[in-house]
C-alpha cells in the first residue's frame, strides 16, 4: 500500500476503524485532531507509523479533565510536513493507557514524564520509571487534586516515602 | 551472682544487687581491675589524654587560623548564582586572594556553597557531597533558593532551603547575590570561625 496523501488520511482513518476513532474540529497548527478508543489505540498508531508516514512521535502529554484524562500524542510527518493529533481518553482513578514505545522508540521517556507528572500507567512501557522527581515521590503533581502545600508539610510528605 | 576471679581479668558484674544504704558502694569491676594490676594501661590512658589535650591546646589556635585563611569551597554550581561564584573567583573579584580556592573534589574541601536552587531529586546527591568532605566543614547558602527556596518555595519538587538537608552556618540573600555579596558572606565565616562560633 502506497503512503496516505493528506486529502486521504483521515477518511482512511474512519473508514478503517469505523466508530473507535473521532475526527475533531482541528486547528490551523496541526493536519487534524483525531479522538481514538483506548484499545484501538496501538492499532491506530501502528496504521500511521506504517502507511500515515507518521515516522516520529514528538510529543507525549496529558492533561486532568478531573471526569476524565486526557492523555495526547503529537506526530510528525517528513511526507506531509505536519502533525498529527492524537487524543485518548481514560478514567480518572487508575489510568491505563496502552504503550506505544513498540512504535516509536521515542515514546519512551515521554510516557515516564507522563507517568511521573499525572499517574499514567502505560501497559507495555519497558521501563516506567519516574523522570523528574524522586523515586518513592508519592505525588503526581500536575493532577488537579494535587494541592499546593505549605512547604513543610510537603518535605515532610516527600521525605516520609 | 559470683564474684570471684578465676580468669584473671575484670568481669563486667551484669546482675543487680540489693543495696544497703550503710555500706559504701565498690563496683566489683572496679576493685578486681586493681587487683588483677589493670590500672597501668588506666593510668597511661590518662596520662595520653592530658598530653593530648595540652597538643589540642596548643596547636588549635595554628590549626584554625590555618583553616580559615584557607577555605576551600566545592567547584560545583547549580543555577544562576553559580554563575556568580565563577565571576567571584574570576579576574575581576579573585576570591583566591583571601585564600579561598574552589577544589573538584568533596574530599579536597571544608567549605559547600550551595549555590543556587535545590530539587527533592538532586537532595540525596547534596547528602552525599556533604558527607564526603572531611572534618570540619562548613556550609554556606547562597542565594534566595538555597537560603528558603526563593519563588520556588512552593513549588512540589523544590527542597524549600538547605537548611532542610546540612547545617548551614552563612546565609546570604540576593537573587542572585553579587560576587561582593558572596566574598563578604565568606569573610563572615571566617570570623565566624575565629570566634569559634561555626
Amino acid at each position: 500500500m502506497t503512503d496516505l496523501t493528506l486529502a486521504a488520511l483521515l477518511p482512511a482513518l474512519e473508514s478503517r476503524f469505523g466508530p473507535d476513532v473521532k475526527v475533531l474540529p482541528s486547528r490551523k497548527e496541526v493536519l487534524g485532531v483525531v479522538q481514538v478508543k483506548v484499545d484501538r489505540l496501538v492499532e491506530v498508531a501502528r496504521f500511521l507509523h506504517d502507511q500515515g508516514t507518521f515516522t516520529h512521535c514528538a510529543l507525549v502529554s496529558g492533561v486532568d479533565w478531573i471526569e476524565h484524562i486526557e492523555v495526547l500524542y503529537h506526530l510528525w510527518s517528513d511526507a506531509l510536513k505536519g502533525y498529527l493529533e492524537i487524543t485518548v481518553e481514560t478514567a480518572p482513578e487508575d489510568p491505563h493507557v496502552p504503550s506505544v514505545t513498540s512504535i516509536w522508540r521515542g515514546a519512551n521517556w515521554h510516557e515516564r514524564e507522563t507517568w511521573d507528572m499525572l499517574g499514567v500507567r502505560f501497559d507495555g512501557h519497558p521501563d516506567l520509571r519516574r523522570v523528574l522527581m524522586p523515586e518513592g515521590y508519592r505525588f503526581h503533581p500536575l493532577r488537579k487534586s494535587f494541592e499546593l502545600h505549605e512547604p513543610e508539610e510537603l518535605e515532610v510528605k516527600a521525605r516520609h516515602v | 551472682m559470683n564474684a570471684t576471679n578465676t580468669s584473671g581479668t575484670a568481669r563486667i558484674i551484669t546482675h543487680v544487687k540489693e543495696t544497703d544504704p550503710m555500706e559504701p558502694e565498690v563496683p566489683f569491676a572496679e576493685v578486681e581491675a586493681v587487683q588483677s594490676k589493670e590500672y597501668i594501661p588506666v593510668i597511661k590512658e590518662t596520662l595520653t589524654g592530658m598530653i593530648q589535650r595540652g597538643l589540642d591546646a596548643a596547636t588549635k589556635p595554628v590549626f584554625n587560623w590555618a583553616g580559615r585563611n584557607s577555605l576551600f569551597p566545592l567547584h560545583w554550581g547549580l543555577a544562576c548564582c553559580a554563575i556568580e561564584f565563577a565571576a567571584g573567583f574570576g579576574a575581576r573579584w579573585d576570591g583566591e586572594r583571601f585564600g579561598v580556592v574552589p577544589r573538584s573534589s568533596p574530599r579536597q574541601c571544608d567549605l559547600l556553597i550551595v549555590n543556587g536552587t535545590v530539587t527533592w531529586k538532586l537532595s540525596h546527591k547534596l547528602i552525599t557531597l556533604w558527607e564526603q568532605m572531611p572534618e570540619p566543614k562548613w556550609a554556606i547558602a547562597m542565594g534566595n533558593c538555597a537560603t528558603g527556596g526563593g519563588p520556588f518555595r512552593t513549588a512540589y519538587s523544590v527542597v524549600p532551603g538547605v537548611n532542610k538537608l546540612i547545617p548551614v552556618d552563612v546565609y546570604i540573600a540576593g537573587c542572585p547575590p553579587r560576587p561582593e555579596a558572596m566574598l563578604d558572606g565568606i569573610l563572615r565565616l571566617e570570623r565566624l570561625i575565629r570566634e569559634r562560633r561555626a
